[in-house]
């Protein structure tokens, strides 16, 4: 952090103790005032599209609510949370979405670090990188799973085509509970990597260019000044994108909704695709918003832990 | 020794630049290739790569099926609309969380982040109930102010990182200078924080630009489809037409990828000239 | 607003009669308007909106017979929109509409197998009133399957659009090359598939192409043997009646055709389209599909096997009935209408079999009255409808069931699974009796 202060403009470091003089209170009401006024955009925003779908979610994981006719409508408390805790579907599709995050989060963030770092290597073309960088990302989602599932399936699919090729055996990727997973893994760690590159590109951006030729000059490797100079500088984007990619894997919908349906048997049915089956084809709306309280939850908490964690960094 | 290191390092950048292109690029020239095949060609095994008889006909078919260049200009629409919508809003927050010493700020970036955490698919019909309470179904808007949802906590927090990393003397001296603070955010931080607010715009518009199942819920009207919505309307029951639908994405993605290069060529060019020197 | 929107829920499920007096205040109240505007001069039109999937359904064509209905009923206007190109996607967009009690749409089209889900849901209102007759006799001239498909506790709840079932497509031309004979069951199937096979000596040539991949289709590929075994899934109050042994040696039969070399290994991702273009490419000697691929496999440009095409029955398993699946599209009224009794009216010339008849000839829609089966016109271009006829009068509906959504998944996932080798054909029924003992009690 201490070299920082070398790009500091000399201006700056002058009128440091000017500013303290000034009357304290009085700004510091101002920017209470400024602050909620800066915030005003986002709590209306948040206001008009979150407060009453959420609400109305809520409220509705306390009843009984479904729509085929099996049970009058009635409030039956915590009574879809008890059954939750029993339901072997639930606690399976749990653990599909469990593996996936697992999976999915440590590697792509990993895959996302060397994007952002071969991208940002001083190429004489820099527009080719970028676009390959892009690309992923400007695909939308739902049809990059059934791109993949087109590479992976059986007969017609690159993936057995290149091990024919090789003379490797071919296998049934999509219908084999163990591979299954592993290339819905691939194909979310290949669609979510370019989200966590751009992110972490643009840390890498503001990384004053002096630092590594200061260190570079002082005879430091490329690993010692990566480790010690990007990797510090680079672990605010790195919480930033992990916090997101935890969650959008705890969410994962698309990609297996578009690859397996949630197949073989359910083998990769994720919470996410539970709660669409549960209130969309079951029509079960009270027990399906029970179970998106209980993702909620669980978002929540884990985005909170880091967020913690970045705050007592901070202080 | 330098020239050895030289060659190992000139080596390497070479498969960087190889994984990196063929990561990227494999999926996107793929459907390339199919949009240029016909149905019976896809259907061979061995599977072909290279279109054994090219034929463009599959983009007559794309534009001409559907209104496809409507699609591309909702999306656009509403992918820009929401972005900015977005970054308004996060600037501000993120300006007021990490600058201001506001009480309680811990508490509210958590709750800004928590709200908008929910997955998606649990809330249309919520969601739905609410635009038509608004009279705002089969409108830009009832996907923007989602959308623009969506994107702010990652905006948000991107945004709010950065500026904590800001040196406060930079913005003391603008504010000695004369500058209010809002002038001082406009003037100073923004410019500074260029790549992530161009970041954040880009993660903003690509979230837009992705989302499938709102669009469908909110926007079903024909004339308001967007470009997730409107490709899956090639398809019949029980077909899917690959190649006219890979010509359809191909059509959908190059402009857009040409578009964001450019201006991601642009914004960050402008960063390393004046920002840091400034 | 929530107290709002749940008495509205509670309305919906809880009492029947609640909902019934709200509907006829409704209609009563659509009367003494109509009345107090028939009393001025002019009546202002009545726009009404139908929700139509895409292009399968053919709106283009519903739109002319639309055409006429405005030119002969001034005081209507009817809109056609879409919200998906699938069944699944339809359904999805309409659970969001309707679960938020929508009015947007007077009427929708919907497939076979939810008139007793939105039923049951309270989203589409029961048609008898507005028909003038009972469920029976509305439907006594239509193919039988509808009987059961578009009935919900005694009361009528859509009326037919257009029909499908799954039909049986073969290489005439195969077949007559080595003198074989239209097989009657599924062992004779496979035993002429895989005569052909060797004969051929192609190996990308399948013997038979059926659905295994988790979609819709695949829930008649675990009915059809079990079907014909005759069994039924469930008992006219809706209760499972499931026979395991059919049903495993249904699931083995396909296994077995799988080991034999007949139907091809990556089975469990077939989907309808590939099955369409296996054949269509002429690499399937036989093929189960909907009617929709003679069209296709008839008149598509790249088809390379145009006049090789013969179509029948299904065969049967030994000793069993030859049965198909219905399939076909419905026409329903919404509970939350507000012109309830002329979008009625509207669906009634929509189901009528005039228009059934103009779908016949000018789309290749399968007709849903038995006797347009007969018609000269029809049979004249559409000379296949007379192997199809046997075809649909033996076609049964699926479960009729409110829970058919948990039905469908189960027998979908499983038949899948089981083709792909990940379960055995005893777990895999073990796995649905589990399930359906739960949701069809």
């Amino acid at each position: 952090m201490t070299t920082t202060t070398r790009a500091r403009p000399p201006s700056a470091t002058l009128s440091t103790p000017r500013t303290v003089a000034r009357p304290r209170k009085l700004r510091a009401l101002n920017d209470q005032l400024l602050g909620w006024l800066l915030l005003l955009p986002a709590v209306l925003l948040l206001a008009l599209a979150v407060v009453y779908p959420v609400a109305r979610l809520l409220h509705d994981s306390l009843f009984d609510i479904q729509l085929s006719g099996a049970a009058p409508v009635r409030f039956i408390g915590l009574q879809n949370y008890q059954d939750l805790l029993a339901d072997i579907d639930a606690r399976r599709a749990a653990g599909n979405t469990l593996l996936i995050t697992l999976i999915t989060v440590p590697l792509s963030l990993l895959a996302g670090l060397l994007m952002a770092l071969g991208a940002n290597l001083n190429w004489r073309r820099r527009w080719p990188i970028r676009l390959a960088l892009l690309l992923p990302w400007a695909l939308p989602m739902a049809f990059s799973g059934m791109i993949f599932a087109w590479f992976f399936n059986s007969d017609h699919g690159v993936v057995n085509d290149l091990l024919q090729r090789l003379q490797l055996p071919t296998v049934r990727f999509l219908l084999s509970p163990f591979w299954a997973p592993l290339c819905v893994c691939l194909a979310t760690i290949w669609k979510t990597s370019s989200f966590v590159a751009l992110i972490l590109l643009a840390g890498l951006q503001t990384i004053p260019r002096e630092l590594h030729e200061a260190a570079e000059i002082d005879g430091a490797s490329r690993w010692n000044r990566f480790w010690h100079i990007t990797l510090p500088l680079l672990k605010p984007s790195i919480v930033v994108a992990l916090i997101f990619r935890t969650v959008s894997a705890l969410q994962t919908f698309d990609i297996p909704y578009a690859m397996t349906q949630g197949g073989p048997g359910h083998a990769t049915q994720t919470l996410a695709m539970l709660i669409n089956t549960t209130a969309v084809d079951y029509l079960n709306v009270g027990y399906g918003s029970a179970l998106a309280v209980l993702l909620f939850a669980v978002s929540l908490g884990i985005s909170a832990l880091y967020l913690r964690h970045v705050y007592q960094e901070a202080q | 020794m330098s020239a050895s290191q030289n060659k190992s390092s000139r080596n390497l950048r070479a498969w960087v630049a190889l994984v990196l292109l063929v990561n990227g690029f494999f999926p996107a020239v793929w459907i390339l290739f199919t949009s240029l095949k016909t149905e019976t060609e896809l259907t061979q095994t061995p599977i072909t790569w290279w279109p054994h008889a090219p034929t463009l006909a599959n983009y007559t078919q794309a534009f001409t099926q559907q209104p496809l260049l409507h699609f591309i200009g909702n999306s656009l629409e509403i992918a820009i609309g929401s972005a900015l919508l977005t970054l308004v809003a996060a600037t501000g927050a993120a300006y007021a969380i990490a600058r201001l010493k506001l009480k309680g700020r811990g508490l509210i970036l958590t709750g800004l982040i928590a709200v908008a955490m929910f997955p998606p698919v649990t809330l249309l019909v919520p969601l739905f109930e609410t635009m038509r309470a608004l009279h705002l179904l089969n409108t830009v808007l009832a996907l923007m102010l989602p959308y623009a949802v969506m994107s702010l906590p990652v905006a948000t927090l991107l945004l709010v990182s950065f500026f904590k990393d800001m040196p406060q003397e930079l913005e003391d001296a603008a504010l000695l200078d004369g500058c209010s603070r809002l002038g001082a955010l406009w003037r100073v931080m923004l410019p500074l924080a260029a790549p992530a607010v161009f970041t954040a715009g880009i993660l903003a518009f690509v979230n837009a630009w992705d989302e499938f199942l709102l669009a469908q819920a909110l926007n079903a009207a024909p004339d308001h489809r967007t470009l997730p919505v409107g490709i899956l309307f090639y398809q019949g029951e029980f077909t899917f037409p690959w190649p006219v639908i890979s010509a359809a994405l191909v059509v959908a993605i190059v402009p857009l990828a040409l578009l964001i290069v450019l201006f991601q060529e642009r914004v960050t060019g402008g960063l390393m000239a004046g920002g840091l020197k400034g | 607003m929530f107290g709002v929107a749940h008495f509205f829920s509670v309305d919906k499920q809880g009492q029947q009669p609640g909902m019934r007096t709200a509907a006829a205040r409704v209609a009563l109240a659509c009367l003494l308007i109509s009345a107090a505007h028939s009393a001025h001069a002019a009546p202002a039109p009545i726009t009404l909106k139908l929700f139509v999937g895409g292009s399968a359904q053919r709106p283009d064509l519903l739109r002319h017979v639309l055409d006429d209905y405005e030119r002969s009923h001034p005081g209507i206007k009817v809109e056609l929109g879409a919200g998906g190109a699938t069944s699944e996607l339809q359904r999805r967009y309409l659970s969001t509409l309707l679960n938020a009690e929508d009015s947007t749409y007077d009427g929708f089209m919907i497939d076979i197998v939810n008139p007793a889900q939105y039923a049951a849901a309270g989203w589409i209102a029961p048609l008898e009133r507005y028909v003038g007759s009972d469920a029976a006799s509305a439907l006594k001239n239509h193919l039988p399957a509808y009987r059961q498909a578009d009935v919900w506790r005694g009361q009528l709840v859509a009326l037919p659009a257009f029909s499908d079932a799954m039909f049986m497509y073969y290489r005439k031309d195969l077949l007559a090359r080595y003198g074989i004979a239209t097989p009657q069951t599924w062992p004779q199937l496979a035993a002429a598939a895989q005569k052909i096979q060797r004969a051929e000596g192609q190996p990308q040539l399948q013997g038979l192409s059926i659905q295994g991949a988790p979609i819709e289709g695949a829930v008649c590929t675990f009915l059809l043997p079990y079907w014909s075994a005759g069994h039924a899934l469930t008992d006219a109050q809706g209760r499972l009646t499931l026979d395991v042994p059919s049903a495993q040696r249904g699931l083995q039969q396909w296994l077995d055709l799988v080991g034999q070399g007949v139907i091809k290994p990556g089975v469990a991702e077939v989907k309808t389209g590939d099955t369409l273009n296996d054949f269509k490419a002429g690499k399937a000697i036989f093929a189960v599909n909907w009617g929709f691929a003679w069209n296709a496999l008839q008149n598509a440009p790249d088809s390379q096997v145009k006049g090789k095409v013969g179509v029948m029955a299904l065969p049967a398993v030994p000793g069993g009935e030859r049965v198909s699946c219905m399939g076909g599209w419905q026409w329903a009224l919404s509970a939350f209408s507000r012109h309830k009794a002329e979008t009625a009216a509207v669906l009634r010339y929509l189901a009528a079999p005039e228009t059934s008849r103009y779908l016949a000839l000018n789309g290749s829609l399968l007709p849903v009255y038995s006797s347009l089966y007969q018609d000269p016109q029809i049979l004249a271009q559409l000379p296949w409808l007379r192997d199809a006829a046997q075809v649909l009068q033996s076609a049964r509906a699926r479960p009729v069931t409110p829970r058919y959504g948990e039905v469908s998944d189960v027998l979908r996932m499983t038949t899948s699974a089981v083709l792909g080798g990940s379960q055995t054909p005893a777990d895999g029924v073990a796995e649905i009796q589990n399930h359906l003992q739960r949701v069809l009690r």
